[in-house]
């Protein structure tokens, strides 16, 4: 027991520290290291502290040596969650110095580049599109089948077997579906994206990001299609259609928005980290489940934690509300959309800047 | 005699590979941390190049030239020193590259033709010329997949040959394809040469090609520059540095 209320203070620290110098690839001298660990230490510790007793335990008379087990657990578990986080973040932003003038000269670049690259992209989504037809057998007919066939098994699934049937249950779970595919393929493809198109990173410079932002039109174009099919939908269901149904632009313009910016950060990792699919391919299908793409998050995990899942998980989120709007002509949740939106902003800013560092290194690593 | 500009300066250069920079998550984890090894490709690299010249880079394998070839194209720019373009376009053409597989040959013009900096439209102007030029028929809509290697690099060839940009990068291409094209693309290059305005630097193993087309050759050993200067002289130098090596092989 001695042991455990000793090491719960340290699990933590311990991690973050592991993922610090994973992340920041180099060595560093014993007095730095020690440094850092006990920066985390007392951060990691004051924070869980802190949300110990926004929980409701009595810190001042909390003693580390007869505390439960079940305490313990959750407070390693918590620490843990926050020192990959906090250490995450550090890395990403602060420890690597990021200058006000290199934020100015960094976004002006971002913004000429994509007003340079932006017809090259379009023309290599149109193209892949085209290529995609001609290479296979029903051609455009798989952008609608394949959706319209999960859209099936779903509907047998959960509505028969499991019998969650929600009001026009085969139109909501197509929505998930259509748009839980977008971020999946978007994200799972990031990954493995500069390393599919070595021939032409190897020959030319192009901001790497590009590629990504090439991609997310192509997986836009299919939604739009499913989108088609889901139209078609409301009106063999007989959906009451109201006003509402305008809010479904800016909801699927943040989700374009929110898929490029963790793509883009996840880009850049998946050039170094080999093994990055795998993970990835195992949090997506963990997320896939939380995001309620066949029920209703916020009716179907109990009270306190189904809606604020719900609210933080942005694809979870925007699906909901997008069966809001579409389906049961609610109105829409304007400040949450909002929240999300500069978040994506803030995420897609962090993930062009790491590429704009390291890109220059890509075609060495790959 | 009226002094040209210069279309390239290169001051200073060096570029590093780190070797061991690809990780996974268990050697990050389980491991000791291996100390990331740095090897200097290019070293200290001082050179310029005026505005309608045609440099030939010459050297070992492995002594540097491709990489500081790519380095001038801006595929990654170099750990020190600069490189100075003066605003002009600069393509690389190098072997078998550069293209996506699934798309057809008429595709890959304009993809290529669009990150080269030009227009839909100026691409669509010279793309009859560029397939014309390319000769490989009914290929030309069919998935770039389907071609052979000599098919592959006439049409690489072509769409930097064709498509003018100010300093062009010709890295091996040369020697490919049959003896006709080969040929043609030996034309087509004395043609550049005579072209005031284009500048162009060959990466070549071959002295005769070198000898016949340059007016400036870089011999690099070891990523740094050996010489540097008239044809006439370093291949000499370069032929009669080989020469014991090949002699030793052939015995």
């Amino acid at each position: 027991m001695f042991f455990t209320s000793i090491a719960m203070f340290f699990i933590a620290p311990y991690t973050a520290w592991k993922v610090h110098s994973a992340m920041r690839q180099m060595e560093r001298n014993d007095t730095e290291r020690i440094k850092m660990t006990a920066v985390y230490f007392v951060i990691l510790n004051a924070v869980t502290f802190a949300i110990s007793t926004y929980r409701g335990i009595d810190m001042r008379r909390w003693n580390p040596f007869t505390t439960t087990v079940s305490f313990r657990i959750k407070y390693i578990a918590c620490s843990t969650v926050l020192g990959v986080l906090i250490s995450w973040l550090l890395c990403s932003f602060l420890n690597r110095g990021i200058t006000a003038a290199e934020i100015k000269r960094y976004s002006a670049r971002f913004l000429s580049d994509m007003k340079k690259y932006f017809p090259y992209a379009v023309r290599a989504a149109k193209a892949d599109l085209k290529a995609e037809v001609t290479n296979s057998f029903l051609d455009w007919m798989w952008w609608l089948i394949e959706p319209f066939c999960m859209m099936l098994i779903y509907t047998v699934m959960f509505g028969v077997v499991f019998d969650a049937a929600e009001e026009y249950f085969p139109v909501f779970i197509f929505i998930g579906i259509t748009m839980w595919n977008f971020f999946t393929r978007g994200v799972s493809g990031s990954v493995e994206i500069v390393r599919a198109n070595r021939s032409i990173v190897t020959r030319i410079y192009l901001p790497k990001y590009i590629l990504l932002f090439s991609k997310l039109m192509v997986n836009g174009f299919k939604m739009f299609v499913s989108f088609a099919v889901i139209a078609a939908m409301l009106v063999v269901f007989r959906v009451r259609i109201t006003g509402s149904i305008l809010c479904m632009v800016p909801l699927l313009l943040v989700l374009f928005l929110i898929t490029f910016g963790v793509g883009s950060i996840l880009m850049h990792y998946g050039v170094y980290v080999n093994d990055l699919s795998y993970i990835t391919g195992i949090l997506l299908t963990m997320m896939m489940y939380l995001t309620g793409t066949f029920y209703a998050v916020a009716k179907r995990i109990p009270a306190p934690f189904g809606p604020v899942l719900e609210k933080a998980n942005p694809v979870a989120f925007l699906i909901a509300q997008m069966r809001n709007v579409v389906l049961y002509g609610q109105a829409l949740d304007w400040k949450i959309l909002l929240i999300w939106c500069t978040v994506s902003v803030l995420l897609i800013w962090v993930g062009v800047f790491t590429i704009y560092r390291n890109e220059n290194s890509y075609v060495k690593v790959i | 005699m009226i002094k040209k500009k210069y279309a390239i300066e290169l001051q200073d250069v060096c570029i590093n590979y780190s070797i061991m920079n690809n990780v996974s998550i268990r050697k990050n984890f389980l491991h000791k941390k291996e100390r990331n090894e740095v090897f200097e490709a290019v070293r200290h690299v001082t050179f310029a190049v005026q505005e309608g010249d045609i440099l030939g880079i010459i050297g070992k394998n492995g002594s540097g030239k491709s990489t500081l070839l790519k380095s001038i194209a801006g595929v990654f720019s170099p750990n020190s020193g600069t490189i100075d373009l003066k605003g002009h376009t600069v393509s690389l053409m190098s072997l078998g590259v550069g293209f996506k597989d699934l798309l057809s040959g008429r595709e890959n013009i304009i993809l290529s033709g669009m990150l080269l900096g030009f227009s839909e439209k100026e691409i669509e102007e010279k793309s009859q010329d560029i397939i014309d030029f390319a000769e490989i028929g009914e290929f030309i809509d069919r998935p770039v997949r389907t071609y052979s290697s000599g098919m592959y690099s006439k049409l690489a060839f072509s769409i930097t040959a064709m498509l003018e940009t100010d300093i062009m990068l010709v890295d091996e291409v040369l020697s490919v394809g049959d003896e006709q094209f080969r040929l043609k693309s030996l034309n087509k290059m004395k043609e550049l040469i005579n072209d005031r305005k284009r500048t162009v630097i060959i990466v070549s193993h071959s002295i005769s090609t070198l000898r016949e087309l340059c007016n400036q050759i870089l011999w690099l050993h070891d990523g740094e520059i050996r010489r540097i200067g008239k044809p006439d002289e370093v291949l000499k130098q370069y032929a009669e540095y080989m020469a014991p090596e090949a002699k030793k092989i052939r015995q």
